[in-house]
């Protein structure tokens, strides 16, 4: 091993690699555990991540705001290059670190009992582990190389549990696509990383993009540096589910709700974000705006869509892209820690979330089951009043979405206000245009009110709308035993503000904040810093109000259900049929084309040849058969006929012999005659 | 020890000739044994193979390793001097990896010949001649013994195809066989030419040596192919075209495209054990071949056409990538995808840069367990109810659960799912691509940027497969006498995946394993290529 800090304490690194093997070794031990439902699978999964946890909080205690560290050894060699496998902890590897094996910590153990009843529990669990092996090992490796190997990884696993319950189609589908639309953005990190690579001869994170970033030392070429950049943010739009490659996480809710609040909630899609943290001395500012400008959008669009979706996960999944949106707005203006900032406080509100749905669907599923319903359980609009049989659950639910919202005392507020404050800061350095940014995430952040709000209303208040149609349903329904309450408490507790800073008001006091600062600093206008928040949070709780009363009490106006505006949002604004259309067919026509040409012309042209060799074959046989051997026959009948005509005259008769002979006397009289 | 290596499989095959056909029963464990020996011998070789600038091989005779050289025929023509032509065998780094994978390869070949019901002794015989042949090709330095084992492996080949076949066995072996035959005839012509050009130094005679063909110096001055004189055939620089014979000899072997058409007639008609062999080990004599003698013998053609065989590279694996997204027969999808994923080999050698040529030994080896383990995981389900079309089954993953994991296995392993051995090999075909503009100028690099399209393909028709055949509920079209027929893996087949699946994994986790031993050879082809050039 080759320290580069030979006098820090090697302990911590060890803690790091023993939290990021753990959850690989449990995948080992349950691949070899026998039975399909084997429970001691979950446990060993549990455990293995328990104490990943303690060991992440004791590398985040030996890390944080300290000496980074950085430790690595040879992998392999090719060729003239060396490259090296290492572990590179820094502060926001230990974040992310901790951050991962704490909220996979309650995902973990609510799914012993979400799941208690799947046939394949243990293959779940294995997939479970492999996924957080992959996801803590992608925060620490020190190399992109092993980066990209993590990074599909995960998207491995990701694809494994999306398709847990294989026989069904929708799921398979889904995860195809989730796979092959990670894929694009993989192709695009290797190049990336290819170039990186080409250029600056290393793909150790540090000398790329340490202290001394080699791609701020030296210049490449414009062309590619951009191509890289796109390579890049390929990967991350992929990862992440920004505009244009975001259609695959709405669909990737056909997996297990666990899964989901785990995977496309908390982690896995964060993984974008933290890829852009790594290589963000990459970018130069051009590049930055435009970052901005696609997180902004996407994340306006995400919310515009959720707005009129019926399906509770996919509300969730498109409120993830929103969200993650401005995780990328932040990274685009500046806001570095902010977006990291956010990206924590997401990953607990949002898990917590899922979580809260995994429990209203099972109990939606119960009722279905014990009523031989023909019913979506995942459809809110079966659903209402289950706040008085499911109280924990709906107070937990409350406290998530008010952190979604961004209310004050939350930890969302400290985040999201953060963001919103400092994109107007930057919008005011540059033209006009560019204030669109911070104006449409601050309408995003108000749809998201709306949204959240719809969805907790239609849920939770009012009575429930099945029995409306089937007023005789069986219903008994509760929050679950203590594996569902506890990680609910444990996340809900986790939505407030005391865990990330002890003020509860300014964001610039947030401890993770003050740790991930990065050079560039806009400049602070106080103003904003009050407007932003109060004018938010007013028109939040106006909105908030507002859907209350459109849902609950009916008072104001219904939206009409018909109309341009909510076709493009029920629709998720055509955007998979565009893409079917545009991409997905003309490739299979393209498919098709090569095959035919590959049967029709290519093997043609060898068909042609082959019947070329074959007519000339028969020509050949042709010559042989009449022409030379005719020739040959004309001879020999020839030669016969001659020797016939010959025998003729030796036919043993003596007036024949005297004939001939007087015949040649004349014959020769005649000629000397002349 | 290559003797031993090379000439055990006749030895057994000799046994099973003489042997009375009331003994078939024991042909198949007696092929085993043969290919079991010649594992072990392998990896005999592959743990005391040195490595070190010294070991280097390439274009030097004393660097290669195992090296046994004996006189063999030396005619005394008189005026022409003496034909001399060696039994001369020995390997360096681009060889010894591929050794022992043709040797695993070939072990799994012979377990699956379980399946061969019909005419055992013949079948067996002609496998381990073919065997032979194999191993040979890898291991001979001397041109002329490499073009007698080259042909040699023809001649099984068209037999095992064209006898215990489909139902268009017939149509696909002669295909096979004169699209090869096509190409090694021109061969014999550029071998018999630089037989004629070349001089051992030592001994004054013409030779057949390939590591002396190597050195211009060794050519003599006027003759055909000397670098200096410029000669001319039909026009073109003689030497070009000698490039251009042997690569398209190669060419059709790995295939490039548009030279492959044979390859997914041959797979699909060809019994499992046969396409095993075709996919895992004869692709590969394409690629070693031009490593080897066309990039060795004509370094500086090889630079100057860089540029093409690069793009050749780039179209088979854009071309072989849709055609398989297009089939719908299970064997033809495996089949196209070698045809892809051996276009980035060409692309890693066109590079001439360390990377890429690392890369591409890589993508041989790897390849070569992977499709070994691809056709045979096809050939357990064709011998269970023979058929292969992809829309006659569905739900497989609840039938054949086991079966499922090994596809899912070499699926992955194939797009080049990082943890395996693909992955690596892939991207360091196209980071040696990419490279190559700024280190050799050969090679534009938009080209990596499209191979690299070249992977998200690989996972579109990979995946799809999966989606129709493995997942979704269980639907055969054979309803249940299929259903009963399609029983899980049996031990037999599971101790045949088990070790290609390790190796792939142990590759990809533990590149060094094969780079450690080729990277001398590697640079020294590397260096070697840059001092003819310059």
């Amino acid at each position: 091993m080759n320290l580069t800090h030979p006098y820090e304490d090697i302990t911590t690194v060890y803690y790091a690699l023993a939290a990021v093997l753990l959850p690989l070794f449990a995948f080992l031990v349950n691949v070899c555990l026998p039975g399909k439902r084997n429970k001691i699978s979950g446990w060993v999964s549990t455990l293995a991540i328990l104490i990943s946890t303690v060991l992440s909080v004791l590398v985040f205690a030996g890390i944080w705001n300290r000496e980074p560290l950085h430790v690595q050894t040879l992998w392999f060699t090719i060729g003239a290059t060396k490259l090296y496998a290492g572990i590179l902890l820094n502060n926001l590897s230990a974040l992310m670190l901790l951050l991962v094996s704490l909220v996979a910590l309650p995902v973990h153990i609510y799914s012993t009992a979400y799941m208690g009843h799947d046939e394949n529990y243990k293959r779940y669990f294995s997939y479970l582990s492999f996924f957080c092996f992959s996801m803590l090992a992608l925060v620490v490796v020190d190399n992109m190389f092993l980066f990209y190997a993590f990074w599909e990884l995960v998207g491995f696993s990701s694809y494994l549990l999306i398709g847990f319950w294989f026989t069904k189609s929708k799921a398979v589908q889904a995860n195809k696509k989730a796979f092959i639309m990670n894929r694009i953005g993989d192709v695009g990190l290797l190049v990336a990383i290819i170039i990186l690579f080409t250029y600056y001869h290393t793909a150790d994170i540090v000398q790329l993009f340490g202290d001394n970033a080699a791609v701020k030392a030296t210049q490449i070429s414009a062309l590619w540096q951009s191509i890289a950049c796109v390579g890049i943010f390929l990967g991350v739009a992929a990862k992440s589910a920004q505009f244009p490659l975001h259609t695959w996480l709405p669909d990737a809710m056909e997996g297990p709700t666990s899964v989901s609040a785990l995977i496309h909630a908390a982690t896995m899609v964060a993984a974008g974000v933290f890829l852009l943290g790594r290589v963000y001395p990459m970018f130069n500012s051009a590049e930055l705006d435009i970052l901005a400008i696609i997180g902004c959008f996407t994340a306006f669009m995400a919310a515009t869509i959720a707005l009129t979706q019926n399906d509770l996960k996919r509300i969730l999944a498109y409120s993830t892209i929103s969200q993650l949106g401005f995780m990328i707005m932040a990274m685009g203006i500046g806001a570095y820690a902010s977006s990291l900032f956010h990206l924590a406080t997401h990953a607990f509100f949002k898990c917590l979330l899922f979580l809260i749905a995994g429990i209203v669907i099972h109990q939606m599923q119960h009722i279905k089951d014990d009523n031989n319903l023909d019913i979506d359980p995942q459809d809110i609009q079966h659903m209402g009043g289950l706040r008085k049989k499911l109280p924990v659950t709906f107070i937990a639910a409350v406290i998530g979405s008010l952190a979604l919202i961004g209310i004050p005392l939350t930890s969302g507020y400290l985040s999201k206000d953060g963001i919103l404050v400092q994109a107007f800061e930057w919008s005011d350095s540059k033209s006009w245009v560019y204030r669109l940014v911070p104006i449409f995430a601050l309408l995003a952040g108000l749809l998201t009110a709306f949204y959240i709000a719809r969805l907790i209303v239609k849920v939770f208040f009012g009575e429930l709308r099945l029995l409306k149609h089937h007023p005789h349903l069986k219903i008994h329904l509760g929050d679950g035993g203590w594996q569902y309450r506890i990680p609910l408490i444990l996340l809900a507790i986790c939505c407030f503000f005391p865990l990330f800073s002890i003020n509860p008001v300014i964001y610039e006091q947030s401890w993770i904040v003050g740790g991930l600062k990065q050079n560039i600093i806009l400049d602070r206008l106080d103003i904003y810093h009050t407007i932003i928040p109060v004018g938010a949070t007013i028109l939040n709780v106006f909105v908030m109000y507002f859907a209350y009363n459109m849902y609950v009490k009916r008072k104001t106006f219904a939206f009409p259900q018909t109309g341009f505006l909510y076709n493009l949002s029920y629709h998720e604004w055509y955007i998979d049929k565009f893409y079917n259309t545009v991409i997905v067919k003309p490739i299979m026509a393209l498919s098709k084309t090569a095959s035919w040409f590959d049967k029709y012309v290519i093997d043609g042209f060898i068909n042609l040849l082959k019947n070329t060799v074959l007519i000339l074959s028969k020509i050949a046989a042709f010559i042989d058969k009449y022409i030379i051997d005719g020739l040959l026959h004309l001879l020999t009948a020839i030669v016969q006929q001659i020797g016939n005509f010959a025998r003729n005259f030796q036919s043993g008769k003596i007036q024949y012999y005297l004939f001939s002979m007087l015949v040649i006397v004349l014959a020769l009289f005649i000629y000397f005659l002349f | 020890m290559l003797t031993l290596l090379i000439f055990i499989p006749i030895l057994f095959a000799f046994i099973i000739v003489v042997l009375p056909s009331s003994a078939r029963a024991s042909f198949k464990y007696i092929t085993l044994l043969a290919t079991l020996v010649q594992l072990c011998i392998s990896v005999w070789l592959y743990l005391n193979f040195k490595t070190g600038a010294g070991f280097s091989g390439i274009d030097h005779e004393s660097q290669f390793q195992f090296v046994q050289k004996i006189p063999w025929i030396h005619l005394n023509l008189g005026g022409l001097g003496t034909m001399q032509a060696d039994y001369f065998v020995g390997i360096d780094g681009i060889s010894i990896g591929l050794l022992v994978m043709t040797s695993l390869v070939m072990v799994i070949a012979a377990l699956s010949s379980w399946e061969i019901k019909s005419n055992l002794k013949g079948f067996f015989a002609l496998f381990l001649l073919l065997d032979m042949a194999l191993i040979g090709v890898f291991c001979s330095l001397d041109f002329f013994l490499f073009y007698i084992f080259y042909e040699l492996m023809l001649l099984p080949l068209y037999f095992l195809i064209g006898m215990w076949g489909g139902a268009r066995r017939e149509y696909a072996a002669i295909k096979f066989f004169l699209y090869t035959l096509f190409g090694s005839v021109f061969m014999l012509l550029v071998m018999i030419g630089l037989y004629l050009s070349v001089k051992d130094p030592a001994t004054g005679n013409h030779t057949f040596n390939m590591v002396q063909m190597m050195n211009p110096a060794n050519y003599e001055i006027g003759s055909v192919f000397s670098t200096l004189s410029h000669q001319t055939i039909f026009g073109f620089p003689a030497r070009t075209v000698g490039f251009v014979v042997l690569f398209i000899a190669f060419a059709i072997k790995v295939p490039v495209v548009p030279l492959h058409t044979w390859l997914p007639d041959a797979h699909v008609e060809a019994p499992t054990p046969v396409s095993i062999i075709l996919a895992g080990i004869l692709l590969k004599i394409g690629g070693y071949g031009i490593i080897r003698i066309c990039l060795g013998i004509f370094p500086e053609v090889a630079s100057s056409g860089a540029w093409w065989l690069g793009l050749l590279g780039i179209i088979s694996i854009l071309y072989g990538a849709f055609n398989a997204l297009a089939q719908k027969d299970f064997k033809r999808i495996i089949a196209y995808s070698s045809v892809s994923q051996m276009g980035f080999v060409l692309l890693g050698i066109a590079s001439q840069t360390a990377e890429g040529i690392s890369g591409a030994v890589m993508q041989m080896v790897s390849h070569g367990f992977l499709a070994t383990m691809l056709f045979f995981l096809v050939g357990v389900v064709y011998n269970r109810v023979h058929n292969r079309e992809i829309y006659n089954f569905r739900g497989l993953g609840t039938l054949m659960p086991k079966y499922t994991v090994f596809i899912m296995i070499a699926f992955f392993a194939s797009l080049g799912l990082p943890g395996f051995s693909a992955f690596i090999a892939e991207a360091f075909s196209l980071a040696g691509a990419f490279k190559s503009s700024s280190v050799n100028g050969l090679l534009p690099q938009w080209m990596a940027v499209f191979g690299a399209i070249g992977i998200l393909f690989s996972a579109c028709y990979f995946l799809w497969t999966l989606q129709r055949m493995f997942f979704g509920s269980v639907s055969l079209k054979g309803g249940e006498i299929w259903k009963t027929a399609l029983v899980d893996l049996s031990t037999r087949e599971i101790i045949a995946l088990v070790p290609l699946a390790l190796v792939v994994l142990a590759i990809g986790i533990m590149p060094s394993l094969v780079f450690s031993k080729i990277n001398d050879s590697v640079l020294e082809l590397v260096n070697f290529t840059k001092n003819i050039i310059h």
